[in-house]
C-alpha cells in the first residue's frame, strides 16, 4: 500500500467510518422495523386473503381433490394435462377470447363515440345519464331483463314478428352460433355508460394548448382528433381497455343468469368452465387447474398492457 | 352480608332454571331456505317436546354443498343437515362421518308409520343413514278439465297412454309440459321412459353394468324422438314451467309430487288436478314408481348431543310428521297420518293397490360428477330432439360413465 493511501486509511479509521456506517445499519433496520410495523395489517391482508389462497390453490391443482375423496393424494401435471385434452375447456377458451376482444372493441368505441357526442352536446347531462344508467343495475339483474327480452316470446321476436309479418322464435340464448353474441350486447349495453364517462374525464383532462395550434396551424377535425386528440387520450384509453379486458375474462354473473338454460353453458367462458368443475361437478383439483391457467393468462395480458402503457406515457411525455 | 350470601344462591338458582328451560341448541342445516316457514313451524312445535331446534338455511345450494364438503374435509362436520340421496350420500357415507340409524328405523317400522322399502332410499350397504326431509313419487299430474271435455280417462297402459296423448294433440292442445328450466330438468322424461321400458337397464345405467350407448338406452331416445316429432311436447325453452301449467301450454306434466304445491301457489285448483302413474310399456310386468327422497342425516359426532337423536325422533314422529307436512305439503313416509294433500293421498292409495318397486330418481342414482354432464346432454337433446342429437349424446355419455366405472369397482 502506498504512503498515501496508507494515510487515508489511518485518517478514516481516526474519524471512525466503520462506526458510522453501522450506525447507518442500525438506523435502516429500525427505520424497516418500524415500516413493518405500519406495512403489517396490509401485509397480512394480502398475505392471508390473496396469496396464501393462491399458493393453496396452486397447491390443490396438483392433487386429486374430488368431493370429498383426493385432497392430499399427489396428481403431478394430470389435472393440466386433463384440462389440454378436455373439449369444453378449448371452446370456453375460445368464447373467452371472442369475449375479451368484444369487451375492448364495442364499449370502446361506442364509448368514445358517445363521449365525443357529447361533450359539447347541448342537454349533454340528461344524455349522460340515461347511457349510464344500466350500469347502476347488478349484473344479474340485467341478465334476467335481458332474458326476458331473449325469449322465444320475448319482446326482440315480437319486435322482429312486427317488421317481418310473421311468427319469430328464434331462442337466442339457446342456439350454439347465437349465445355469445346475445349475451355479449347486454354485456355492451351495460357497460359502454361507463367506459363513456371514464373517457368524458380524459377528455376534460387533455390540455388546450396544443388543441389550439393545431387548430391555429389550420387542422381539421378528423386530423385534429387522429394526430393531438387521441395521442393525449392514450394513457386513458389503455386504463379503460385494461379495464375492459379484465372484463371480458372475467364476466360471470351475465353469463350465468343468461346461459342457465343453454345445455353447454360451461363452454360459455372459461370463469363459467371453472364454476361447473368446481360446484356443480366438484373436481375442485380440477377446477384449480383451470383457474390456474385463467390466472396465469390474465397476468400475462395485463403485464403486456401495462408495458404499453408505460410507453404510451412516455409518448406524451 | 345477607345479600352477599344470597347472591350465588340467586346465580346458581338462575342457571339450573336455563338448563331445564332450553335445552342444547341443535341446528339443522340445509339449502331448503325456500322452505324455511314451515321449518320454523317445525321447530316452533318441537319446542313444546323442550327441543331447541335452529333452522340455518343456505340460499344456494352450490355454496352449501361447498360449505359440508369442506366441513367434513376439516372434519367438523355439522351435526344435523340435509343432505341428496343415492350416489351423493354414499360418498358422504364412505367418509365415515355420517351416524347409522338403525335403531331408529327399527322403531320407525316396528310401529307401521313407515313401510319396508322406505329406508332403502335412505340407506348405503344396507345401513340407514339419513331420515327423510321428504318423499316425492314423480307421477303425472293431468288437467282434469281437459279430460273430461274430451272424454278421456287417466291411461292404464302404454296404449291407453298413446291413445290418450294423440286425442289431446288432436283436439289442439299440447299433451306434455317439459321444459329445461334451471339447467336440470333434461333427466325427467329420459328416466321414466327407460324405467317403463326396462327397468333392469334402469339400474344398470347407474351401476356401470349398462352403457349409456346400449340398446336399452337407444331405444328411449327412438320413443322420446317420436314423441317430439308428434308434436305431443310443449317449448322446452320456456322458462314458467308451473305457469305454462296454469296456462294449459301441457295437459299433462310429470313431475315430483312437491310440484302440487307450487301448483296451489301459482293458482290452479286443485280440485281440477288429477294424478295418474305413467303406465308400463308392453312386456314390462313390474309395477314401479321413481322416488326422490331427500335425507336428513346426522353426523357421528352429532350423536354425542343426545338432542341431535331427540330432534330425529321427533322428525319422524306423527307430530313432526304432521307439522312439516300442513306446513310445507310435503309427505315424508309416514303413513300413520293423513296425507298432506288429496294428491299424495290419491298416490298413497294407487300404491296400495299394488305393490310397487321403489326406484330412486336418475339424478340421485347417477355418480354426482356425472349429474351436472347427464342434464346437460339430454337438455341439449330436448332442444334438438332427433336421432343425430341422440348419437352424440349417448357416446358422450357413455365416454364419460366408461371413464367414471374405469376407476372404480361395479357394485
Amino acid at each position: 500500500m502506498n504512503p498515501l493511501m496508507q494515510h487515508d486509511q489511518q485518517l478514516l479509521a481516526r474519524i471512525g467510518l466503520a462506526h458510522i456506517k453501522a450506525r447507518e445499519r442500525a438506523r435502516q433496520r429500525r427505520q424497516l422495523r418500524v415500516a413493518l410495523r405500519f406495512m403489517a395489517p396490509a401485509l397480512l391482508l394480502v398475505g392471508g386473503l390473496l396469496l396464501l389462497p393462491v399458493l393453496y390453490n396452486i397447491w390443490l391443482s396438483f392433487t386429486q381433490w374430488q368431493l370429498f375423496e383426493g385432497r392430499d393424494d399427489f396428481a403431478g401435471w394430470q389435472n393440466y394435462i386433463q384440462l389440454s385434452d378436455n373439449p369444453y375447456f378449448d371452446e370456453a377458451l375460445g368464447n373467452t377470447a371472442l369475449w375479451v376482444v368484444a369487451s375492448v372493441l364495442f364499449p370502446l368505441s361506442l364509448g368514445l363515440g358517445m363521449a365525443l357526442l357529447f361533450r359539447r352536446m347541448p342537454g349533454q347531462e340528461w344524455f349522460k345519464s340515461i347511457i349510464f344508467l344500466p350500469r347502476i343495475l347488478a349484473p344479474t339483474a340485467a341478465g334476467v331483463m335481458w332474458y326476458y327480452v331473449y325469449a322465444p316470446q320475448g319482446m326482440l321476436n315480437q319486435m322482429l314478428g312486427v317488421f317481418t309479418n310473421m311468427p319469430v322464435e328464434t331462442g337466442w340464448l339457446f342456439e350454439e352460433q347465437l349465445v355469445t353474441p346475445a349475451i355479449i350486447l347486454a354485456f355492451v349495453w351495460q357497460s359502454c355508460g361507463l367506459v363513456m364517462v371514464l373517457l368524458l374525464l380524459g377528455l376534460a383532462a387533455l390540455p388546450r394548448d396544443p388543441l389550439e395550434a393545431a387548430r391555429m396551424d389550420g387542422a381539421g377535425p378528423w386530423p385534429l382528433f387522429r394526430h393531438i386528440t387521441l395521442p393525449l387520450l392514450a394513457p386513458t384509453l389503455l386504463m379503460v381497455v385494461i379495464l375492459s379486458v379484465l372484463a371480458g375474462f372475467t364476466v360471470f354473473d351475465l353469463l350465468w343468469v343468461m346461459g342457465a338454460n343453454y345445455p353447454q353453458q360451461r363452454t360459455l367462458s372459461l370463469a363459467v368452465f371453472m364454476y361447473f368443475e368446481a360446484f356443480q361437478k366438484n373436481s375442485w383439483a380440477f377446477a384449480a387447474a383451470t383457474a390456474v391457467v385463467i390466472g396465469g393468462v390474465v397476468l400475462a395480458v395485463t403485464w403486456l398492457q401495462t408495458l404499453l402503457q408505460a410507453r404510451a406515457d412516455r409518448m406524451v411525455r | 352480608m345477607k345479600h352477599r350470601a344470597l347472591l350465588p344462591l340467586l346465580l346458581s338458582a338462575c342457571c339450573m332454571y336455563s338448563t331445564t328451560a332450553m335445552a342444547k341448541e341443535v341446528q339443522l342445516f340445509n339449502d331448503k331456505g325456500f322452505w324455511s316457514g314451515p321449518l320454523q313451524t317445525v321447530a316452533n312445535a318441537a319446542r313444546a317436546d323442550g327441543i331447541n331446534l335452529k333452522i340455518s338455511p343456505y340460499a344456494n345450494a352450490e355454496q352449501y354443498k361447498t360449505f359440508i364438503q369442506a366441513s367434513v374435509a376439516s372434519g367438523r362436520t355439522p351435526e344435523l343437515f340435509t343432505w341428496w340421496t343415492g350416489a351423493s350420500l354414499n360418498t358422504l357415507a364412505a367418509t365415515g362421518q355420517l351416524a347409522p340409524l338403525g335403531a331408529l328405523w327399527q322403531e320407525m317400522e316396528a310401529d307401521g308409520r313407515f313401510q319396508p322399502g322406505v329406508k332403502e332410499l335412505f340407506s348405503v350397504n344396507g345401513q340407514p343413514y339419513a331420515v327423510p326431509l321428504q318423499l316425492s313419487r314423480w307421477v303425472v299430474l293431468y288437467d282434469k278439465r281437459v279430460f273430461a271435455r274430451l272424454g278421456l280417462k287417466p291411461p292404464a297402459s302404454w296404449a291407453e297412454l298413446q291413445t290418450v296423448a294423440a286425442r289431446i294433440k288432436a283436439a289442439g292442445q299440447t299433451p306434455f309440459l317439459a321444459t329445461t328450466q334451471d339447467g336440470w330438468r333434461g333427466f325427467i322424461w329420459f328416466q321414466e321412459l327407460l324405467l317403463r321400458t326396462d327397468p333392469k337397464a334402469y339400474t344398470g345405467l347407474n351401476n356401470g353394468s349398462v352403457a349409456y350407448d346400449s340398446p336399452a338406452v337407444r331405444n328411449v331416445f327412438r320413443i322420446w324422438s317420436d314423441m317430439y316429432a308428434k308434436g305431443w311436447f310443449s317449448d322446452p325453452r320456456s322458462n314458467e314451467e308451473i305457469n305454462d301449467f296454469v296456462r294449459g301450454k301441457g295437459v299433462m306434466y310429470l313431475f315430483g309430487e312437491w310440484a302440487v304445491g307450487l301448483l296451489d301457489k301459482a293458482g290452479f285448483p286443485l280440485k281440477e288436478l288429477g294424478v295418474f302413474i305413467l303406465p308400463n310399456a308392453p312386456g314390462v310386468q313390474q309395477p314401479a314408481i321413481i322416488v326422490e327422497g331427500a335425507p336428513i342425516v346426522a353426523s357421528r359426532k352429532g350423536l354425542a348431543n343426545p338432542e341431535v337423536m331427540k330432534t330425529l325422533r321427533f322428525w319422524v314422529s306423527n307430530q313432526g310428521a304432521q307439522t312439516w307436512g300442513k306446513a310445507s305439503g310435503n309427505y315424508i313416509g309416514n303413513d300413520k297420518i293423513a296425507a298432506p294433500n288429496a294428491l299424495i293421498s290419491q298416490v298413497n292409495t294407487q300404491l296400495a293397490q299394488k305393490r310397487h318397486t321403489l326406484f330412486l330418481r336418475l339424478w340421485e342414482s347417477v355418480p354426482s360428477t356425472l349429474q351436472g354432464e347427464m342434464v346437460a346432454e339430454f337438455n341439449r337433446f330436448m332442444l334438438k330432439p332427433d336421432m343425430s342429437t341422440a348419437q352424440h349424446v349417448m357416446q358422450r355419455m357413455q365416454s364419460l360413465n366408461a371413464a367414471y366405472w374405469s376407476k372404480r369397482k361395479k357394485p
